[in-house]
């Protein structure tokens, strides 16, 4: 069967920044994450994929067609840009039913959809007010709309939980999962693994513009466990718990902030430490004020993986 | 703020008018139509109308990022620039042929009107909208082609414009304005005390300035055209 997207040898650089480097991928129904820290080469990807931009080598295709200047596919296409950029001085539902214009459908369908749409993004309340004047998170859900509405195969969402409140992440983790259980594919870009997680198991890897791992998100995670962790646990008692906490053959290195009163650990069993670290503050009279990883940021996950 | 300068030869006319009332300008309101409002529609109103539609019909949907919106969806590229460019027109269409009709009328107040100033005031309209379709269509182009085109656009259309037309010879030719004047007759037959603003006029047959016109507006619209279906327009972070 012929993968819904294709990526051959594909090459894209900025003058002399590179975008994506001889990426090769397939992407199949369901939902895909491109999971990647802030200028991985997620958007430049995205942009391919969905015409924006031009590939330097290579080609994109989907449903077996080049992308580029290739209008008939944008209809089964749809494209959430990272972007938070409107037509401010349209309202929700002007802004939904003059794109959907731009498809051939009647002024009566188009407004039928947009209804719909704007339905699906819970915005039907404020359709008549500006784009102006929405939240962030209603600007999220209504650059999805925008999207959704002409019920495409194929969406291509970059970094849509981006700035959403919890409560509007958990609505567009929802919808977007009802899309994907429709039987539609789905790619949806973030730096954030958590809501990846939440999202999908299938994830691509990317990092300086190259796929550096692919699969599920067990994969994923073993492939980030088999790398040491930094914790830094901030408390009166430092010297005190460090002290204790050496013993534990999982604690590889222990660096003091003597001035912050502060303490970093590197492990690889973040579990275990965690257990431990609990147990400590149940059993002995130790105060912790603060616990943060310094690493567990994507960027730091990445720079692991490609040896940095 | 189109309006606002649109306005400006409504408040030309009042100002004229007022003039006339208290007896200090002796020609008829149709003669300063044609010889002081027509210059500032021909030389400065469609230009700056045409300048900033033109010139914004690409960059403000790069600048304001807004571009993807248009280009993912089932449409070819052109039609998105013809689209914008016919929009931008007729917006432009309704501003100037409201205020040319309001500011001759106020200049005219005092004429009984026959069909030969229906005929005049259609002439000059047709010739406007001639005049800002070809000038709109070369702005349009300046801003598929050039991410700042503004700069060269002023250049354009006040400077080589304002230049080139009073070169003698084939020289004037060069410039839109040229043809637009050929199709007036004042810019033919000037005379009396406002004639210094006809200098040096050659005019062109009038069948051949449209068919240069439209040519003009043809041609530029299509290089408009072709270009944004090929070039990628890049938007920054």
């Amino acid at each position: 069967m012929t993968a819904v997207i294709e990526a051959r040898n594909l090459s894209r650089w900025y003058g002399n920044v590179l975008g994506i480097s001889d990426l090769n991928l397939e992407i199949n129904q369901g939902i895909t994450a491109l999971l990647g820290p802030n200028g991985a080469g997620k958007s430049t990807f995205m942009k391919i994929i969905t015409g924006q931009l031009k590939t330097n080598i290579g080609e994109a295709r989907i449903f077996g067609e080049k992308v580029w200047n290739n209008r008939h596919i944008f209809r089964r296409l749809g494209f959430c840009p990272e972007d938070d950029a409107f037509y401010e001085e349209l309202s929700g539902f002007e802004f939904l039913a003059g794109l959907l214009s731009l498809y051939g459908f009647s002024s009566a369908e188009g407004e039928q959809r947009a209804r719909q749409a704007l339905e699906l993004v819970e915005l039907t309340d404020v359709a008549d007010r500006k784009v102006r004047s929405y939240s962030r998170g209603m600007r999220q859900r209504i650059k999805i709309a925008q999207a959704i509405a002409h019920d495409p195969e194929v969406l291509i969402l970059d970094e849509p939980l981006n700035g959403l409140d919890p409560l509007s992440k958990r609505r567009i983790i929802k919808l977007i999962k009802e899309f994907k259980n429709s039987g539609k594919t789905i790619v949806v870009s973030s730096h954030i693994l958590p809501e990846v997680e939440a999202l999908t198991s299938e994830i691509i890897l990317i990092h300086q513009g190259k796929i550096i791992a692919r699969g599920d998100i067990y994969f994923i995670r073993d492939l980030i466990d088999t790398h040491p962790h930094m914790i830094r646990v901030k408390s009166p008692q430092f010297r005190q718990l460090a002290q204790t906490l050496a013993a534990e053959d999982y604690v590889l290195k222990m660096a003091f902030e003597p001035l912050e009163q502060a303490v970093v650990f590197e492990t690889h069993d973040r579990d275990r430490f965690f257990n431990r670290l609990n147990e400590m503050v149940l059993t002995l009279p130790v105060i912790i004020d603060e616990i943060t990883s310094p690493d567990d940021n994507l960027q730091a996950v990445f720079d692991y993986l490609v040896g940095k | 703020m189109f309006f606002l300068l649109g306005s400006a030869s409504i408040l030309l006319a009042l100002i004229i008018r007022f003039y006339r009332l208290a007896g200090q300008w002796t020609e008829s309101g149709q003669i300063i139509f044609q010889n002081i409002l027509m210059v500032f529609f021909l030389q400065f109103l469609i230009v700056i109308l045409a300048l900033f539609y033109g010139t914004s019909i690409v960059s403000e949907e790069v600048e304001g990022k807004t571009l993807p919106y248009l280009s993912s969806r089932p449409l070819s590229r052109a039609s998105i620039i013809i689209g914008k460019y016919l929009s931008s027109l007729a917006v432009t269409s309704i501003m100037l042929v409201s205020t040319l009709l309001i500011s001759y009328f106020i200049l005219n107040l005092d004429r009984d009107f026959q069909l030969q100033d229906i005929w005049t005031i259609v002439r000059y309209a047709l010739v406007l909208l001639l005049g800002l379709a070809a000038y709109l269509s070369f702005f349009t182009f300046l801003s598929t082609w050039l991410a700042r085109p503004i700069l060269l656009g002023l250049a354009f259309g006040f400077g080589w414009e304002n230049i080139i037309q009073y070169f003698p010879g084939t020289t004037q030719k060069l410039s839109i304005v040229h043809y637009l004047k050929s199709l007036l007759p004042q810019y033919s037959s000037a005379s009396g005390r406002l004639s210094f603003l006809f200098i040096r006029l050659e005019p062109t047959a009038d069948w051949l300035a449209v068919l240069i016109l439209v040519l003009i507006t043809a041609v530029f619209l299509a290089l408009a055209a072709l270009l944004f279906t090929f070039k990628e327009y890049l938007i920054q972070d």
